[in-house]
């Protein structure tokens, strides 16, 4: 239900003069409402504030003309386009965004298990939000609110979609919002200091746990504990006492089994690297805000995730952990509970790639110059077309690649070409080189 | 068959106990109960909505009416999803004292899961108790669960004891809201059926020097409409 705005009601863009005609109501917030617009037989949104909002947030406008002025730092974002007002009005004012279509679903759609992305989907939108992020923050802001409500994402592809970007603000400026509880960094949680980019990475650290554990990470022995949860156990919890349900030293606060089994069942299925940068996060990032993971490492960390996965014949997503191979562990399926038999993989570097029959390479992969490029195909794991038993890796870039055989023997593979997926082979894709290994 | 794509369950969340207490004495008769029944309804709506988009809690839903004593108008804990309104009636003398007794039984250790979020509780009324009122505010702060409860406080026109909300609420920074027309009212239960639940669960972005003394946060109620001269009570 709408308080502020009226269907067909017209209000005006301050930078256009267009006029916007209010459509459907969508949504309310604590700062105001959402509306879906028209102008020219575009659809936007457009957030409409309540005045006693603004009377509390007096940078508000400025700061959304900042944003304004700046630009979206990329196409992720629903970036404020421009402010909207009012004939004979002056309590309130607006602003217009992009609108989000309706294949985006919620983070809270992903906790409550209506959104069912696969892990790859759910790695590349945990990719996307922390490149997002970086380039936010490189452009020396500060977003002040990661939380639940901020982000969507499609299930299917991990596509993502920021929103609610009008807190954000020149890292160090005085804003008007300090960040969602459970979100929030401890040091903010205590009221020692003010948001910035170091509090936004912990705020990061915790969506990204969400997102791939369904689990807050510093909820275990110590939540169970509390019968009432209220401010003064939300302060304990993320404020004052915090602690690492998975911190090596310390196992007072470790998950209990019943009541929070996601982070049971996910902690060990992903691979020993991505437990140690969790760890990492929420020990030492805990405190010491020299301590939080950047955005340039969690990219590394989820491609390599994301290169990890292979199949089970039953179909499930597996992560391939060389940690646990290394010690002969014997990896079970989590979904069959079959024995898993690894696909043939590159070693490219310190990472490894799954050949899995739908892996592609992209410049990240075979250019040391261009990391983090996913922009072209430069490979992808093909059959043989006459004999369904060869796999190989076709070369889909313009350069030939020069392949060492275990004989030491050298080959050229020509574009469009394709490799045998046979143990031993070494392919230099001209800077970079890479092993099969099987 | 669609594979499973990932494991594990939904994210673990906790039990949200929501009461509303609502005032059905003689001189609720006529409008006031149809308005305060058609705001209720005309809540259910959003009160799902938020609850559906909050993994923190797992909202359950109860009624008490009041009036020559108190009753439960919906006894059983239900879920949000499946909350529905039956219409109240107005008829007897103002029985709050005994509504809190009544929330207060259920709040006892005893009744209530071991692990909650905090109960919300919701107080409409239009005038002033005819009972002992203070043997059940004190009833119901005996319990941990009545202690620890976010209350807000309706009134419904101009003879409500605003008083007797403020003391219910128990937080001076949370101000009984009064509601002069039909149309402040659809906008107060709305609030404490949207907002306030939302608050006991999981607190939205707060605020800059946001200071609270009470159980939780609870954000500014929306501002009266101008009074018209015909919705006037």
């Amino acid at each position: 239900m709408s308080t502020l705005l009226q269907n067909n009601q017209i209000i005006s863009g301050e930078l256009t003069q267009q006029s916007y005609s209010i459509d459907t109501f969508l949504g309310a917030g604590t700062q105001g409402e959402v509306y879906r617009a028209q102008a020219n037989g575009r659809d936007v949104a457009i957030k409409w504030y309540f005045p006693h909002y603004i009377q509390n947030d007096l940078q508000l406008r400025q700061r959304l003309e900042n944003a304004i002025r700046k630009g979206s730092p990329d196409n992720n974002f629903l970036w404020p386009l421009e402010l909207v007002t009012q004939q004979n009005n002056n309590t309130s004012f607006g602003y217009v965004m992009p609108l989000r279509p309706n294949n985006f679903k919620s983070i809270v759609d992903l906790m409550r298990r209506r959104a069912e992305p696969s892990f790859h989907a759910l790695i590349s939108a945990c990719l996307a939000l922390s490149e997002s992020f970086l380039q936010l923050h490189a452009k020396g802001l500060c977003y002040r609110d990661i939380n639940f409500n901020n982000v969507f994402f499609d299930p299917n592809t991990g596509d993502i979609l920021i929103c609610d970007n009008d807190n954000v603000d020149v890292n160090g400026a005085t804003g008007a919002i300090n960040g969602t509880p459970r979100f929030m960094a401890p040091e903010l949680v205590r009221g020692d200091s003010p948001p910035n980019t170091e509090s936004d990475l912990f705020s990061l650290s915790i969506l990204l746990f969400y997102m791939l554990m369904l689990h807050h990470p510093l909820e275990g022995k110590r939540e169970a504990s509390i019968r009432c949860f209220d401010q003064s156990a939300m302060n304990k919890l993320y404020g004052t006492e915090p602690l690492f349900i998975f911190d090596p030293q310390d196992n007072s606060n470790a998950p209990v089994v019943g009541l929070h089994d996601n982070a049971l069942v996910y902690w060990v299925l992903y691979p020993q690297f991505l437990r140690d940068v969790f760890t990492r996060a929420f020990t030492t990032g805990i405190e010491d805000q020299h301590g939080r993971i950047r955005e340039n490492e969690w990219r590394v960390i989820l491609i390599n995730l994301r290169d990890s996965i292979f199949y089970c014949r039953c179909g499930g997503q597996n992560f391939y952990d060389s940690d646990s191979v290394k010690n002969g562990e014997n990896q079970k399926c989590w979904a069959c509970n079959h024995s898993l038999v690894y696909p043939p993989r590159l070693r490219i570097n310190n990472a490894v790639v799954m050949l899995n029959h739908d892996t592609k390479l992209y410049p990240h992969h075979t250019d040391q110059s261009q990391k983090f490029s996913f922009a072209t195909q430069q490979a992808a794991v093909i059959r043989h077309p006459q004999d369904p038993n060869r796999w190989g890796l076709q070369n889909l870039s313009t350069n030939a690649w020069t392949i060492t055989l275990p004989d030491n023997s050298i080959k050229t593979v020509e574009p469009q070409r394709s490799v045998n997926l046979t143990a031993g082979i070494g392919i230099n894709f001209g800077n970079t080189v890479a092993e099969i290994q099987v | 068959m669609e594979i499973i794509k990932r494991p594990g369950g939904a994210m673990a969340n906790r039990p949200l106990h929501f009461f509303w207490l609502a005032d059905c004495s003689g001189s609720m008769y006529g409008e006031k109960i149809e308005q305060l029944n058609y705001a209720i309804r005309n809540a259910i709506k959003p009160m799902q909505d938020v609850a559906a988009d909050n993994p923190n809690a797992q909202v359950m839903v109860r009624a008490i009416k009041f009036s020559t004593g108190a009753q439960w108008h919906i006894a059983t804990a239900t879920p949000v999803e499946e909350f529905k309104w039956d219409n109240l009636t107005s008829n007897g003398v103002t029985d709050m004292g005994l509504a809190l007794q009544l929330v207060a039984e259920q709040l006892d250790v005893s009744q209530m899961p071991e692990r909650c979020l905090p109960p919300v509780l919701v107080l409409v009324s239009d005038g002033q108790p005819t009972d002992d009122f203070n043997a059940g505010l004190a009833a119901l702060m005996s319990k941990p669960w009545g202690k620890k409860s976010v209350r807000i406080g309706i009134g419904i026109g101009q003879d409500v004891d605003l008083e007797v909300l403020q003391k219910f609420i128990g937080n001076p920074e949370v101000k009984p809201l009064q509601a002069n027309n039909a149309e402040d009212l659809v906008k107060y239960i709305r609030w404490a059926s949207t907002v306030v639940l939302q608050a006991a669960s999981a607190p939205a972005s707060q605020v800059k020097d946001q200071v609270s003394t009470g159980v939780v946060p609870i954000p500014q109620a929306p501002i009266a409409s101008d009074v018209e001269a015909d919705d006037v009570w």
